[in-house]
């Protein structure tokens, strides 16, 4: 698991989405190709305190604060990779 | 509204703006001297209006109690005097017109009553308090006002939230309001063991406003029960119960009932933001009040050791007896520092609230729960007996019991820790830069800073200044400084934690979480509750005199939390125990609270 300390260039939105979908891949145990960026991702058993978890692993990659309540708006990747490029861009 | 006291209604300079609970705070950083802080003013004011609890001529003494639980009903010439006393005017922030201003504040005034019967602090007034904070923090300003009208003018709010098929997990909750064919939200579903559901005037319910999965899915609403149609409402009796028998608690069922347009606090789909916001202040509170149950239940178990004659002398004078007794009395000083400091620290520090009020929530109940057990040990053979002490005693064994799972369990709160527990570890207890906790937040009766319920967020952000608080403090303790050894034990364990739990996998941070996981955040509850007593002895006021200039005290309450976390399984040794006991003897003789605030008390 990274540190914080390092920080990646601002991704493009396919990047970050391709990234999302490996963490996600790696949490439900299915194969990244099978995640649809546009599909909640309550429908991949990925509960509210998993959102915790993703957060910490976002906060960490890209060195950004992210209040969970990002990923309760945005239920699936596509939107979500949308808010948070706008607060990478910010860092 | 009455008017009690000029003590506690002498107006404060200073409008506070909307959206806080209004300022305390004195420019000088001092009191004026000779005058107490607001909230000691009131719970001394509520203490000399309960009287002698031991008079049988008292209305609202022990034996009045006593028997209003026998009958399972509310006390109600206890209800007439927090009537009187206009205790509903503590939960409205100062700006709409209340007297809350500071959680510690309230936590005293109701420590009050639960002195005297928990039931009556449930009843009369904590779950008023639990539904108004989801008001104060989301709800509109004419909500707001609304519910403090409300409050103010003596009704109640309920605070539906429980089904019993979901417990303490309110993001499941089944009771639908949705849009009927008129466009109006119609309730359909049921509440279940919420307390004053039938007769609270305003009620505070969490439905589910849209079906979809998610944590957008869920709102409160905000309604006077009148204007409901009888015939879509159906009220369920009263759920036996083991303790708390006086208190309502009440079942409704609701058949396509429509409720008023206006009634959705805050943006609709927030519902389960606002409650993990705003509860963040009564899971500090509630642990906090429920302290005045333990001391009652301290002062009965002398009052009884010293009655009974046991091999030739007092049971009280027996080596068990004051071993137990000095260990409660530190369990009680463990449960008020930490909770004091968490409920000080929301002034403080409210973007980390969240971790400060489950940790409080998860651990302090237990601290309760045991040391009222110990006592009954105290009481030995005579324990089934309906007399003497024995009555009142397993009255407040059977009341102390909810507090492990009403409102939020043990567990629920350390699965909210959990998924906080890496990144924290990560990022706050990494960073040798980080902020401690204001030195304020561990000086008790000291002013704070208003409480902003819109700085209270879901998630701490990896942020522990409480932890940053205990490096700090122990790396500037001085030489030979009688505490300072403790710091650095406590220091370690931090160090050890960070190492096991920075690795933390996403998949061991969920419910299905193993028991290891669950530990540690069990662990970090315990550097957060040892950083609390520590600062604030280090914090102490330079003229501190008695028990809190002693140092055995915070060493004895350390030891405690030791064996609390299972570190040991050691009796306080006497260099602990005896100071402790003395001073115990000593604040039973004056008549005096067993907590931090040592006021006079006639429970």
């Amino acid at each position: 698991m990274s540190e914080l300390t390092t920080q990646t260039p601002q991704p493009t939105a396919a990047e970050l989405v391709d990234w999302l979908r490996g963490r996600v891949a790696a949490q439900t145990g299915r194969p990244a190709a099978e995640i649809d960026a546009d599909v909640p991702l309550n429908d991949y058993g990925l509960d509210s305190v998993y959102v915790f978890g993703l957060c910490a692993e976002i906060e960490d990659q890209y060195g950004i604060e992210v209040e969970p309540t990002v990923m309760w708006d945005n239920t699936s990747l596509a939107p979500l990779a949308d808010a948070l490029l706008g607060l990478i861009a910010a860092r | 509204m009455t008017s009690p006291s000029p003590a506690h209604t002498a107006p404060r300079p200073g409008a506070e703006p909307s959206g806080t609970a209004g300022t305390g705070a004195h420019p000088s950083g001092a009191h004026p001297s000779g005058t107490l802080p607001a909230g000691r003013a009131a719970a001394d004011h509520l203490e000399e209006l309960f009287g002698d609890a031991g008079d049988p001529a008292n209305p609202v003494g022990r034996d009045a109690v006593l028997a209003a639980d026998d009958r399972g009903e509310m006390l109600a010439a206890g209800e007439d005097l927090l009537t009187g006393f206009g205790l509903n005017a503590h939960f409205v922030p100062r700006g709409l017109g209340g007297r809350f201003e500071q959680l510690d504040d309230l936590v005293r005034v109701m420590r009050a009553v639960y002195r005297r019967d928990p039931c009556l602090g449930l009843g009369y007034g904590a779950g008023s308090f639990m539904a108004a904070v989801n008001v104060w923090t989301a709800g509109s300003d004419e909500q707001r006002h609304r519910l403090a009208r409300r409050l103010l003018s003596g009704g109640r709010a309920a605070c539906a939230y429980h089904e019993l098929d979901h417990g303490n997990d309110f993001t499941r909750a089944g009771l639908t309001a949705l849009p009927g064919p008129d466009g109006r939200l119609r309730l359909n579903g049921r509440k279940e063991v919420v307390a004053n559901l039938r007769r609270a005037e305003t009620v505070v319910l969490f439905a589910r406003t849209d079906p979809a999965h998610g944590s957008r899915s869920h709102s409160q609403l905000l309604f006077d029960t009148a204007a409901l149609p009888a015939t879509a409402v159906r009220h369920l009796d009263r759920f036996p119960t083991a303790g708390m028998r006086g208190v309502p608690l009440g079942g409704i069922e609701f058949t396509d009932c429509p409720v008023p347009d206006d009634s959705v606090v805050g943006r609709p789909g927030h519902g389960v933001e606002t409650a993990l916001r705003s509860f963040q202040l009564t899971r500090v509170a509630l642990p906090g009040m429920t302290i005045g149950l333990l001391d009652t239940a301290l002062r009965t178990a002398v009052r009884g050791a010293r009655g009974r004659t046991l091999y030739g002398g007092r049971a009280a004078d027996l080596p068990l007896s004051r071993s137990i007794l000095a260990e409660t009395f530190a369990d009680l000083l463990l449960a008020d520092t930490f909770t004091t400091v968490a409920a000080r620290a929301a002034h403080t520090a409210p973007a980390r609230a969240a971790v400060y009020a489950s940790a409080v929530k998860s651990f302090v109940p237990t601290v309760l729960i045991r040391a009222v057990q110990r006592l009954s040990e105290l009481l030995g053979s005579q324990f089934y007996l309906r007399a003497a002490e024995q009555p009142l005693f397993q009255k407040l064994l059977r009341d102390v019991q909810p507090s492990a799972f009403g409102h939020a369990s043990r567990v629920s709160c350390q699965s909210a820790l959990l998924p906080q527990l890496p990144l924290t570890a990560r990022r706050g207890w990494r960073d040798d830069t980080a902020d401690p906790l204001p030195a304020e937040t561990f000086r008790p009766g000291a002013p704070l800073p208003p409480l902003r319920f819109s700085g209270l967020t879901v998630s701490a952000g990896g942020r522990d200044p409480l932890a940053r608080s205990l490096v700090l403090a122990t790396a500037s303790a001085a030489d030979g400084d009688p505490l300072s050894a403790a710091g650095r034990a406590w220091c370690a364990e931090l160090a050890a934690l960070t190492a096991d739990a920075t690795g933390l996998p996403p998949a061991l941070i969920g419910p299905d979480a193993p028991p290891y996981a669950f530990g540690l955040t069990a662990r970090w509850t315990g550097v957060l509750a040892a950083s609390a007593c520590l600062n604030t002895w280090w914090n102490r006021p330079g003229e501190a005199t008695g028990s809190s200039a002693d140092p055995a005290v915070t060493l004895a309450v350390l030891h405690r939390l030791g064996a609390h976390l299972d570190h040991h399984r050691e009796p306080l040794p006497p260099r602990l125990a005896e100071p402790l006991g003395a001073e115990l003897d000593r604040r039973f003789d004056a008549g005096l609270t067993f907590d931090l605030d040592r006021r006079p008390t006639g429970a």
